[in-house]
């Protein structure tokens, strides 16, 4: 078993005239994470699950999952797409067949099946008219069932009130613990993921712009307040500076100790990101296991 | 929670059909339809059945009107039960041209173009099936099941209309008698199911795709029926004919008759009233009209075969293209 989940190498999608949704995007992720996938709406967050699940081909570049293509892993891989997909005209159970039927190899019901009942649905209750979050339950159930090495879930939770948003990532932790099962999750509002999450990639203009453990992100980076201008703080890396009422206020990702007459503080997550997200030509960040490896090769 | 014992365990599949993977997934997805064609097949057997025995069992009476008592019978309103059977028929061979058509329809709409159009493919390829093999299993169903709708067709067809007496209209060669009767209507089948495939990968729209497909298929057996007879050569039969004698005499029985006429000594055609004892205006007239033959130009019964048999090779073959086309597409645009 690979200790990559996913890996990305310069890859680039080009959807005719609409532009580039990923270009130059870089990355790895290690196996066993929970990942969250944040950046604002049209960034690439879709287009890039999408190729991870093995739906879209890359134009430029390549990506590889779980240590080969993602053809090859569908198997292996769990993929929930952001409008939850599923055939309106089955029942929830034939849906769960469905999985079973068409994943004869891996499908475990008892899973599935319980998912569904937490959630008190009518086995017998046709998709078609279950409610928003009703439909993600069995979307997860059925992701679930196929017991997957990789969930790939877009904006899992944005239709669901927070007490079944809350119930529903409890069961999906709960069975990504159990099972070692690497968690990818997209989100334009980092609130929703941040808890259950232990890592980051922050995709922006088509490329990755932070990936790496969250609590390391945020360790490399200090907020500092001071008199002085923005450009008293070299050595370290300006993300985003902007002049207060008393002086500067600046995000920074520090080399070596911050000089006196800064006041320091370690940022919230939100706050990193939203400097990030502000600043697009601040120089991207991935922190030391989270690179490509081919991109590493041509770096050093 | 207490549904805990009442739910149904899904992971074991049901006994009950002994149908597995991706065959299981689509005739419970396309349940309805599919069962509804299933009706119409058995009711329209039911009432070809009807009308063939009521034909045998209510032959045309004859009745002596000389002495003005009712001068026929009636069957349901219809002259006899011959004349309804005849009637119907007649319908039902037209109704063999419709069925491409709608298994073209069904197979660009319902089984290709919704679920590219509704985002549902996102779910049917990322389970452990691969996109070409999902396809490949939907094209491997819809192909069986439209040879076995052609077939049942062609069999409801013959169980209707074989070697009944009275059929005077309903020759081997006619449009819709002419495709209900042989292996091209299967042909023209798994035509559509290909181009509807096709299509519906293409148009990936439902209404749009299942449209589209029809007139495709249409269009074809629309044309095929057009130039069929015109691009196999006919027979040829002379005999010594004169203007007072003009008529053929010892041809074939079950021809099909293309055209005939009168030729001078030189093999120049024409025709008796068009061109004897005037021509008429307009018509091409050779300058000596001294008839010394007839001609006549038919189709004899063995080009049935011969056509079917041509003629189901190249549709199959363009059947295949479309086939080798719908791979291609998918493969390019997706991974």
């Amino acid at each position: 078993m690979s200790d990559t989940a996913i890996e990305a190498a310069a890859l680039g999608k080009r959807y005719g005239r609409r532009g580039w949704a990923l270009r130059a995007c870089s990355f790895r992720l290690p196996a066993g994470r929970v990942c969250a996938v944040v950046g604002p709406n049209g960034a690439g967050k879709s287009t890039l699950l999408a190729h991870a699940a093995g739906l879209l081909r890359p134009t430029e570049g390549s990506l590889t999952v779980l240590g080969t293509s993602p053809a090859a892993a569908r198997d292996r891989i769990a993929y929930v797409a952001q409008e939850k997909p599923l055939y309106p005209q089955l029942t929830v159970a034939d849906t769960l067949r469905l999985g079973a039927e068409l994943n004869p190899a891996r499908w475990d019901g008892r899973v599935a099946d319980r998912v569904v009942q937490e959630g008190g649905l009518d086995p017998g209750a046709r998709v078609r008219t279950l409610s928003g979050g009703q439909r993600t339950r069995v979307a997860l159930a059925l992701a679930l069932g196929k017991r997957p090495e990789l969930m790939l879930l877009d904006e899992p939770m944005a239709d669901l009130d927070p007490l079944a948003r809350h119930q529903l990532m409890g069961t999906l932790m709960a069975e990504a613990v159990e099972h070692g099962t690497t968690v990818v999750m997209s989100s334009h509002i980092i609130g929703e993921l941040a808890d259950a999450c232990d890592h980051l990639l922050l995709v922006s203009g088509g490329r990755v712009r932070l990936g790496g453990p969250i609590d390391d992100l945020v360790a490399a980076h200090t907020l500092v307040t001071g008199l002085a201008p923005a450009s008293d703080l070299a050595p370290h890396t300006v993300v985003e500076s902007r002049a207060t009422g008393r002086g500067t206020t600046a995000l920074i990702r520090h080399e070596g100790p911050v000089g006196d007459g800064w006041d320091a503080e370690e940022p919230s997550l939100e706050e990193l990101l939203l400097a990030h997200l502000r600043s697009p030509d601040a120089p991207p960040l991935l922190a030391p296991d989270t690179t490509a490896r081919a991109a590493r090769g041509v770096a050093a | 929670m207490s549904t805990t014992t009442t739910s149904p365990d899904t992971t074991r599949p049901a006994p009950d059909t002994g149908l597995r993977g991706p065959l299981w997934v689509f005739l419970r997805l396309h349940r309805t339809p599919l069962l509804l064609a299933l009706a119409v097949f058995v009711l329209g057997a039911a009432l070809t059945g009807f009308l063939r025995w009521a034909a045998w069992a209510y032959p045309e009476k004859e009745f002596d009107c000389s002495d003005g008592g009712p001068c026929s019978d009636t069957f349901l309103g219809f002259h006899s039960a011959a004349t309804l059977l005849y009637e119907y028929m007649k319908n039902v061979s037209l109704a063999g041209l419709l069925l491409p058509v709608l298994v073209g329809a069904f197979v660009a709409g319902p089984v290709v173009a919704r679920e590219l159009e509704s985002g549902l493919h996102r779910l049917a390829w990322t389970q452990s099936v691969s996109p070409a093999r999902w396809f490949a299993s939907k094209l491997a169903v819809c192909a069986t099941l439209a040879t076995a709708a052609a077939l049942t067709f062609i069999g409801v067809f013959q169980l209707g209309g074989s070697g009944m007496p009275g059929m005077w209209n309903l020759n081997w060669p006619d449009r819709g008698v002419y495709e209900a009767t042989g292996p091209a209507l299967v042909a023209y089948c798994l035509l559509a199911v290909a181009v509807g495939a096709l299509l519906g990968l293409l148009v990936r729209r439902t209404v749009a795709a299942m449209a589209a497909t029809a007139a495709v298929t249409g269009a074809v057996l629309l044309v095929a029926g057009t130039v069929r007879w015109d691009l196999v050569p006919v027979n040829t039969l002379t005999g010594p004919g004169s203007i007072e004698s003009p008529h053929p005499t010892g041809l074939p029985v079950d021809v099909f008759l293309v055209e005939s006429g009168l030729q001078n000594a030189a093999g120049e055609r024409f025709f008796l009233r068009e061109c004897v004892p005037e021509p008429l205006f307009g018509a091409r007239c050779p300058s000596d009209v001294t008839a010394t033959d007839w001609f006549v130009d038919f189709h004899p019964h063995a080009h049935f075969w011969y056509a079917q048999l041509v003629e189901s090779g190249i549709v199959l073959a363009l059947a295949a293209a479309a086939v080798y086309a719908a791979l291609r597409v998918l493969r390019r645009r997706h991974a």
